[in-house]
């Protein structure tokens, strides 16, 4: 029985379930907007985790989950960017950033 | 002989240079107009000279024309005839408006519009002018119109006042309503002989009688409404509210004439007829009475000699329809002079006594020498005493009356002699004689001595008979005794009369002596035997209350009936606006309702919470996963 | 290409004067004046160019609809050319009439501007869908002519224009379409002369009379005017009563003679009983009015019953006569309008009983309003005394009762009684509280009025100077009623 078992796919699969879930947990809970933000960012990355891994077990040569991860990471830097501005413009106009506080789209 | 056609145009410069002025620089240039008459009434009397000894009517002497207008193959032209007839209208009618203007200097000379007043009396000159010098009838019957306008400015010179302003009217209105027959005459005259010619429609042409006389009645109509003829009389009077020298030249000597002229132009067409002659002649002799009877009971001395003037203007008419255009003619001309002395005169005498009412006038002999001594030859001259100008051509009439066989209506033109001296008897002894009832002054050299001109003229002229017969183409003869004598007597009785009535006292009178012994005649003549008070009940006043009702009736029928229609559509459109909102409009809102119900149903799962959403979808997604995986197994 | 830009050059006007800013009203009227003089120009050499021997002169011909044979057809005739000189005169003296427009200026030169197109347009179309669009342009800038500058019954007044000269052109319409599906062709001078079955013609010809008929307006479908003419501003109404009348009897003339010949003769006695009632009628109603504006309306109607008396006639003297009316009628109406607006302005009334002394107070108003009355009033030596007197001429020559002629003939007296107890209360006198401390015409406005005085003497003088240009051409017209 070797102790240190190398690394299966299913660990990285179970650890990007747990990232996953942390972050829709923060995503449909928590009050400020930043937080929202930042659950986004654990959602994208556990993501980006099952991506990079299945990618190094299914087919290592071609490294096309790497690529891929590598590219989604920019598009949500960008994307974080473009949400914090958000924030920000929100901020100023309304000196709040409570997401309940934003409701002018209700029916 | 070009010369010919300044003479009209002459009158007609002035006119067309006083015309545009400004009323200040009009009143200075006065001598525009007179200047214009003075050298037409020269060329005038070069042109009598030249028609000398005269010929037949109908040879021109002087003959040009120029295209006016073309309509498909007719062509109308206006043109300047000059014959015998229209050289002695040129002197008569350049000679007296000469007269009128130089006397006028002095009459109006006070007056605030002299200006206007005597460029309107240059543009009627120069009407007149191409009236006697047409050589067709079209030409003729627009001056004949241009004239009527003159009449109308110069009747309401003084328009502030309320009696020219209604007579101006009265005067157009009137002469129009003869205007319209004489425009109606001109039709048929066009279509029957396809001509306004006098060449052709006088002389070329063949008219068959019943055309004839439907033409020359219709002209007869015009000239009556021109020349006063009964019943369309009743403008002139009322036409003396104008100023008296104006009178003088338009409603005595020349304008009034014209319907005259027409008819002596027209004559061919009156003989083709007959009937027409017929008519013209009893026209003529119904105007001669009534004038000279209704002339009998005026105070006003212009009026006087207005009725006068339809009176003699009737005895042209008689003439004429006795055939003898000669007579009618040569009496046109002696008229023209001794009437418009007349009327100069009186115009003195109104300035002299400051009214124009005879009963205040009196013993004007003593200080008024020279208007006395013109007066009376005028006077004279009008109830045709020898051997004043009046006496020849009032003989000649007579001659061709009886000649003609016509005893009935020679009979009634010695009664209008009568008549005719009754109230020239009246009126000189009321206001020469007897006592004076103001300050009496002498007129100015200016107004005398036109007056001396007429005078002379018309103390002399009558010996000119019958050379003037010749001059027109025809036999002259002297009068003979027996018609003389007679017409001599009855003007000697009826002066005589009118002096027993009149004259015998020294006071002033009044009218009592008619009055008293013939209550019912007097009040029906002063009354002016009804004419006017006819057409102002039933012309004038029906006329008025018809086109009032007829803008009632444009206004609730005939519009009423395309208001209505625009009512009835509206109504129907409100009843189609009804269906469309319940009927087609409750359909699609129907729809629009029940859709809106559900919508308010469903919104309430937007809540507008952005986690609400998306716990939504989650919970979505699971479902799904939920569904592939029982549906996978 | 000088007819196109004759009847366009307003069109850019109009568009141009659209654009200017809307507080820059004195450069809208510079514009509108150099433009409709520009026009003016255009129709005077034009008319100098013009040989009275030839037929359609000027032609353009372009196919624009070719399926339907629809062309764009332009040319002008004698009568054409009449009739446009005097629409691009008025166009200039409307304009310098309006010199003083203060309410929406811009707006107001661009529907003048824009009138004038569509009057242009329909006096010289040679095609009948042409002839038609400029007929129904002519409508829409004179409805907001009289509902935005009007008086205070505007709405009524030109909402009732409208819906009156619609409802008859409608019927055009339906002529129009029968004819062509009769003859195939839109073209105007090609369907003359076609000889069509006389029944179809006395139908198609009802569909024209009534079309035309409210145009003229013959009694009994006149109402529209007098409320038109007293509720529009004055340059409106010397274009309405000086040009959009005479389009309708320009229409019997141009189109319901030529091409159907054979119900024109059948028609006559009946349009010329119209006629005669026309004048009759509109003259007692014109005795009867008691604002100046409405009695020259109600005139129109007795003028306009001359012209129909002379088309009706069929005959060369009544033709030429109808003619020469509409042309004295365009420009004393036009003068009658102009006074009578200047006075108003003045005055502020416009009712007889409180004018009067005119010509005491404002002698230069006073004579030369008096000066048009005795044109409007037939008096020879003035234009108006020419038509007339022709068409007497023709009424009486043509088969047509003669008693309607005599009736037609003491209109003319009416005439002389309802315009001189006009003069009498207006011009004459004493003046009025109204009338006692105006000034007299400036000189812009005797401007305005010198040219209308000298063509009513030139034509009222010179025949021929009208007659020259219209006499081929009725000549030839005459030809084809005579041959039906």
């Amino acid at each position: 029985m070797t102790v240190f078992q190398p690394v299966g796919a299913l660990s990285f699969m179970a650890l990007s379930v747990v990232l996953f879930s942390l972050g829709l947990y923060g995503a449909l809970s928590r009050k400020s907007t930043v937080m929202v933000l930042m659950s986004l960012e654990l959602m994208a990355n556990a993501v980006n985790i099952n991506l990079v891994a299945l990618s190094r077990f299914s087919a290592p040569a071609e490294m096309t989950g790497q690529f891929f991860a590598v590219f989604s990471m920019v598009v949500s830097a960008a994307e974080i960017g473009l949400g914090l501005a958000l924030v920000l413009a929100l901020y100023r106009q309304r000196r709040t950033v409570e997401i309940d506080a934003m409701q002018e789209l209700k029916g | 002989m070009g010369y010919i056609v300044a003479i009209p145009l002459l009158p007609a410069i002035a006119f067309a240079m006083l015309a545009p002025m400004s009323n200040r620089v009009r009143n200075k240039s006065l001598w525009i107009s007179v200047a214009a008459v003075l050298v037409a009434l020269v060329l005038s009397l070069v042109a009598f000279v030249q028609v000398w000894p005269g010929g037949h009517e109908g040879e021109a002497v002087y003959h040009a024309s120029v295209v006016f207008a073309s309509i498909s193959t007719v062509n109308l032209g206006a043109g300047v005839l000059l014959d015998p007839i229209s050289a002695v209208m040129l002197v008569v009618v350049t000679l007296v408006g000469a007269c009128v203007q130089v006397y006028s200097i002095g009459y109006m000379h006070r007056d605030a519009r002299i200006g206007w007043y005597y460029a309107v009396l240059s543009l009627f000159t120069a009407a007149m002018l191409v009236l006697v010098l047409s050589d067709n009838f079209l030409q003729l019957y627009m001056a004949w119109e241009v004239m009527g306008l003159c009449s109308y400015l110069l009747i309401g010179f003084w328009h502030e006042q309320v009696a020219p302003r209604k007579a101006s009217l009265k005067a157009f209105l009137t002469t129009r309503v003869g205007d319209v027959g004489f425009a109606l005459g001109l039709a048929v005259m066009y279509v029957t002989a396809g001509s306004f010619d006098f060449s052709v429609v006088l002389h070329g042409f063949q008219w068959a009688p019943a055309v004839a006389t439907t033409v020359s009645l219709l002209l007869l109509f015009g000239a009556m409404g021109k020349s006063a003829q009964v019943p369309l009389h009743v403008w002139l009077p009322d036409a003396m509210a104008g100023p008296t020298p104006a009178s003088a030249l338009i409603h005595a000597a020349t304008m009034v004439a014209a319907g005259v002229f027409l008819v002596a132009r027209a004559l061919p067409i009156f003989e083709a007829s007959g009937v027409a002659l017929t008519v013209t002649m009893l026209v003529g002799v119904v105007t001669a009475l009534v004038g000279g009877m209704l002339a009998a009971v005026q105070h006003d001395i212009k009026k006087v000699l207005a009725y006068s003037t339809i009176s003699q203007l009737g005895y042209m008419f008689v003439a004429l329809g006795a055939g003898g255009i000669v007579a009618g003619f040569y009496h046109l001309v002696t008229h023209a002079f001794f009437k418009s002395l007349l009327f100069l005169g009186a115009g003195v005498i109104i300035h002299a006594a400051h009214t124009q009412d005879m009963r205040e006038m009196g013993g004007l002999a003593k200080k008024m020498p020279v208007t006395t001594v013109t007066f009376t030859i005028g006077s004279l001259a009008l109830a045709g005493i020898f051997p004043f100008s009046g006496f020849w051509s009032k003989d000649e009439i007579l001659t061709v009356l009886w000649h003609g066989e016509h005893y009935v209506v020679f009979a009634l033109a010695l009664a209008a002699a009568f008549v005719t001296a009754v109230y020239v008897a009246r009126l000189w002894f009321r206001v020469f004689t007897g006592p004076e009832q103001s300050e009496l002054k002498e007129a100015h050299v200016e107004m005398l001595v036109p007056m001396g001109v007429l005078a002379a003229i018309s103390a002399v002229i009558g010996f000119g008979s019958p050379y003037f017969a010749q001059f027109l183409g025809h036999e002259g003869e002297w009068p003979a005794a027996p018609i003389a004598l007679t017409s001599t007597a009855v003007a000697g009785l009826g002066l005589a009369l009118g002096w027993w009535a009149y004259g015998r006292r020294t006071k002033v009178l009044n009218t009592r002596p008619l009055k008293e012994r013939a209550g019912f005649v007097y009040g029906a003549l002063t009354m002016k035997l009804y004419f006017d008070i006819t057409y102002d009940f039933f012309i004038v006043r029906g006329y008025g209350l018809l086109a009032d009702a007829l803008a009632v009736f444009d206004t609730v029928v005939v519009d009423g009936v395309v208001n209505g229609a625009g009512a009835l559509w509206r109504a129907g459109a409100q009843a189609g606006a009804l269906i469309d909102r319940y009927v087609i409009d409750g359909a699609v809102n129907g729809t629009a309702t029940l859709v809106r119900a559900a919508g308010a149903k469903v919104r309430r799962i937007q809540v507008g919470r952005i986690q609400a959403y998306q716990g939504l979808m989650v919970g979505a997604i699971v479902l799904l996963m939920l569904w592939f995986v029982v549906k996978g197994a | 290409m000088l007819l196109s830009a004759i009847i366009f050059l307003p069109l850019v006007g109009a568009i141009v004067t659209a654009l200017v800013p809307k507080d820059r009203g004195d450069l809208a009227r510079w514009i509108a004046a150099g433009v409709t003089t520009i026009d003016l120009a255009l129709v005077v050499f034009l008319a100098l160019k013009f040989d009275v021997a030839q037929g359609m002169q000027f032609a353009e011909k372009v196919a624009w609809v070719p399926q339907f044979g629809i062309s764009y057809n332009l040319g002008v005739d004698g009568i054409s050319i009449t009739m446009l000189f005097l629409s691009a005169l008025l166009s200039v003296i409307a304009v310098v009439a309006s010199w003083k427009m203060e309410t929406k200026p811009t707006a107001y030169f661009a529907m003048l501007l824009l009138l004038e197109v569509g009057m242009n347009g329909v006096f010289v179309a040679l095609d009948f869908v042409l002839f038609y669009v400029f007929w129904e342009l002519v409508l829409v800038p004179m409805y907001f002519l009289i509902g935005t500058w009007g008086g205070p019954r505007k709405e009524y007044a030109s909402i009732k224009f409208f819906l009156y000269t619609l409802f008859g052109s409608v019927f055009m319409l339906v002529g129009i379409i029968a004819l062509y599906l009769q003859a195939g062709t839109f073209d105007i001078t090609a369907m003359s002369g076609l000889g069509l079955p006389a029944t179809f013609q006395w139908w198609v010809f009802a569909a024209f009379f009534l079309g035309f008929a409210v145009k003229v307006p013959v009694f009994p479908l006149h109402t529209w005017l007098p409320d038109a003419h007293v509720e529009a501003p004055t340059a409106a109404s010397v274009l309405l009563a000086g040009i959009m009348l005479k389009m309708g009897t320009y229409g019997f003339i141009r189109i319901a003679l030529p091409i159907l010949p054979h119900a024109a003769n059948q028609w006559a006695p009946f349009i010329t009983a119209l006629a005669a009632i026309s004048i009759v009628y509109g003259a007692a109603l014109a005795f009867a009015q008691k604002d100046l504006k409405k009695l020259v309306a109600y005139s129109s109607v007795s003028h306009m019953g001359f012209v129909m008396l002379g088309i009706a006639s069929g005959t060369a003297e009544g033709l030429n006569g109808a003619i020469a009316v509409m042309f004295s009628h365009g420009v004393v109406t036009g003068m009658l309008f102009l006074i009578v607006g200047m006075v108003y302005e003045r005055t502020h009334t416009r009712m007889i009983q409180d004018v009067s002394g005119l010509s005491h107070q404002v002698p230069v108003a006073g004579g030369l309003l008096a000066f048009a009355s005795f044109a409007s009033l037939g008096l020879p030596g003035l234009s108006g005394f020419v038509g007339e007197f022709l068409t007497l001429l023709g009424a009486w020559k043509s088969s047509v009762p003669a008693a309607w002629v005599v009736i037609a003939a003491i209109g003319v007296l009416l005439a002389a009684a309802y315009t001189l107890s006009m003069v009498q209360r207006v011009v004459l006198g004493t003046p009025s509280e109204a009338v006692s401390k105006i000034t007299d015409l400036t000189r812009r406005e005797v401007a305005l009025l010198v040219p209308l005085v000298v063509l009513t003497l030139t034509v009222g003088l010179y025949w021929n100077s009208l007659l020259r240009f219209t006499d081929p051409v009725v000549t030839r017209i005459v030809a084809m009623l005579a041959g039906a």
